[in-house]
């Protein structure tokens, strides 16, 4: 009957599962074990969450933003809160609160904004941060 | 007097200075039952004069109720009493016979409310013509909103929005009385009248919180400055330091990422299609506009053009700076970022005074290359130079850019009269000022720090102390409207380039990220694009081409 199934003995069943968890709970699964944690860490991951809702998917992006310091830097600095702030705002004359809630999908503008901010926060911790 | 050692300190180091400084009472006058101090004489015979001219000014009628309405001053106390019969005689504002066309019509202060150094038991008693009951919004204390000031560029009148953060009570509006009769003062050089004012507005400076307190305090500042002719200001050429304070200011606020973003999503659309670019940079600074720009160019459908940039930096004055190697040090790191993410890049840095000191022919500008001129509030200082502006933008004509990004603050501080210029920048800064306390999310994760905000408002109190306390050349801050600039752009051969929805949506997305959304408003001024706070718009960008026809 399978009842001798380990969830750490079918990583890939792993990886399945946590590539459809939000942000947050993938940063719970990384405190539960080393395992979990080596496998949270895998940037795919968080590439995964970062553009899963993207309609159309970017193209081009990856060797920019793993340049930059990779998805899940992506997601924690630039994605999340653009996600969270832009959902409770509402453009004047653009979306009603019942549309922004149903809507998954990012709009191309939030995904070059988010881009362009991770770049200006790569540029001041990398380059700046230093000297000058 | 000792002019650089006046400080503002609170009410009992002025004391104690009052109380060092004069003597006896004069022993002629004393004679006749009048207690003046000797050190005060000049005062008192400016304010008999003023006495005497207000009293001509008035009519006929209006003295009647000094009969019947008057508290009675201890005319012993010579200054006080004259002091106390101007302020009721004259609800208007004392010092211009003709109307001050400002609504904000300021009585004169109650300069001498420390009266215990005049040996008096009677302290002033303000009368109803001293804070005359102005109804509406002009001095609600719980509005938190702006009236739009309505900034006409021929008139002198100021503008006559209300200033919200002033709203403190009595001496809130008593503060704001108290700096314009300084600089009204200054404006007739009274000068001895204005400086003490000045120790009344830190005086009821300090009573005050927030935005408030230090708004005025950079103001008296800078009217200190003034009156002591203590210009041009001890650091002129620190441009280490300014960088960093503007480095903080980008943190703190929206504007300069709000400038950055909408000049580079202009550039973008000119630059669509081309496949070798060069962006020519007045405003070089720690480069922080570019990497954004970069980004959005590397993942460009069809790909990255190759990218120049020129840089052009201030020159050092001094040997602890090396401001070329500085710009050099700026287009390395650039590169850098530029290699990460494979855009070819390119980058030359210059050292000038001003765009007006350069020469097109220096910038090489290649056969195919498509030139971006970029300037974020540094125009304005071609203003202080006779013949700047114009010099600066034939400079910019010959480099045959395919679009010009400006952007400017959205007011107008270089009017010819004094005063209202310090009105204008005012209204201006006090705006600014509240945005910086009331905005207060800052980067992507977290609140702003108390030093990001400190070294904000002292990147703005530069700006406020060069714009109150400079003349002539040295009086860079001269900032005017988009209205303006437009007249001058026109003039000049320019023709508007219109920012497109794409900058407007990413500028709002910018600022409901940064700003939560609160206060911060973008609006869009026929093809222009305006940061405000409130109703007040602050900054504006604008996007120009060379005029088709010449």
């Amino acid at each position: 009957m399978g009842s001798n199934f380990f969830i750490n003995d079918n990583q890939d069943v792993l990886i399945e599962i946590l590539k459809r968890l939000d942000g947050r709970s993938l940063g719970v699964c990384a405190c539960v074990c080393k395992l979990w944690c080596g496998i949270t860490r895998n940037d795919s991951l968080w590439e995964h969450l970062c553009f899963r809702h993207v309609s159309p998917p970017p193209e081009g992006v990856r060797t920019v933003v793993v340049a930059l310091g990779g998805y899940r830097r992506l997601y924690m600095v630039c994605v999340r809160p653009v996600l969270n702030r832009l959902r409770k705002w509402r453009p004047i004359g653009m979306e009603t609160d019942a549309e922004i809630v149903r809507r998954v999908y990012w709009t191309r503008h939030e995904v070059e904004l988010s881009l362009s901010l991770f770049c200006v926060d790569y540029y001041e911790r990398v380059l700046l941060g230093g000297g000058g | 007097m000792p002019c650089d050692q006046r400080t503002f300190s609170g009410k009992g180091k002025m004391m104690k200075e009052e109380e060092q400084d004069g003597g006896g009472v004069d022993e002629l006058l004393a004679v006749l039952g009048y207690k003046v101090k000797e050190s005060d004489m000049a005062e008192v015979a400016q304010k008999l004069e003023q006495l005497e001219r207000v009293m001509g000014n008035v009519q006929q009628d209006n003295l009647t109720f000094l009969a019947s309405d008057t508290v009675h001053y201890n005319p012993s106390d010579l200054s006080t009493w004259i002091q106390s019969m101007i302020s009721e005689l004259n609800p208007q504002h004392p010092f211009t016979p003709n109307n001050h066309p400002s609504s904000l019509t300021p009585p004169p202060p109650q300069v001498y409310d420390d009266d215990s150094s005049f040996d008096s038991d009677l302290t002033a008693i303000p009368g109803k013509a001293v804070f005359p009951q102005i109804d509406g919004p002009l001095l609600n204390p719980q509005s938190k909103r702006f009236k739009p000031s309505t900034t006409e560029v021929s008139s002198s009148s100021s503008s006559s929005s209300s200033i919200c953060i002033w709203g403190g009570g009595d001496n809130g509006v008593r503060l704001v009385h108290t700096l314009m009769a300084c600089a009204e003062a200054i404006q007739q050089e009274e000068m001895k009248l204005a400086d003490a004012l000045l120790k009344q507005i830190a005086f009821l400076a300090v009573s005050q919180a927030g935005a408030m307190r230090k708004v005025a305090m950079y103001f008296a500042y800078a009217l200190e400055r003034k009156i002591y002719r203590l210009y041009p200001p001890s650091n002129p050429n620190d441009f280490a330091f300014t960088d960093l304070l503007e480095m903080h200011f980008y943190e703190t606020c929206p504007y300069l990422k709000f400038a950055h973003f909408t000049a580079n999503q202009a550039i973008l659309e000119a630059f669509a299609n081309k496949t070798k670019v060069h962006v020519i940079d007045f405003s070089m600074k720690q480069g922080m506009q570019w990497p954004a720009l970069l980004q959005a160019l590397a993942l460009r459908p069809s790909g990255p053009p190759s990218f120049r940039l020129t840089g052009i930096g201030p020159p050092s004055h001094d040997n602890n700076s090396n401001n070329a190697e500085h710009l050099q040090e700026v287009g390395w790191r650039l590169g850098q970022l530029a290699e990460s993410i494979k855009v070819e890049f390119e980058f030359r840095g210059f050292v000038a005074n001003s765009m007006a000191d350069l020469n097109a022919s220096i910038f090489d500008i290649r056969e195919g290359e498509t030139v971006a001129v970029n300037s974020i509030f540094e125009l304005h200082q071609l203003l202080a130079r006779p013949g700047g502006i114009e010099k600066g933008l034939s400079v910019v004509k010959d480099l045959k850019p395919d679009i010009f990004t400006v952007v400017e603050q959205e007011a107008n501080h270089n009017g010819p009269v004094f005063i209202d210029r310090f009105t204008e920048s005012l209204h201006y800064y006090s705006t600014l000022f509240d945005s910086l306390e009331g905005g207060s999310v800052g980067g992507e994760l977290g609140p702003v720090s108390d030093q990001d905000k400190l070294m904000s408002e002292v990147y703005l109190g530069r700006q406020i102390c060069n714009l109150v306390s400079c003349e002539g050349v040295d009086r860079v801050e001269r900032h005017e409207t988009l209205a303006q600039w437009r007249r001058r752009f026109n003039t000049a051969g320019f023709e508007p380039v219109h920012l497109g929805s794409n900058a407007f949506k990413q500028a709002s997305m910018l600022l409901a990220l940064f700003a939560g959304g609160c206060g911060y408003r973008v609006e869009e001024n026929n093809g222009c694009l305006m940061l405000g706070w409130h109703t007040r718009p602050l900054i504006a960008t604008s996007a120009w081409k060379l005029n088709s026809v010449c």
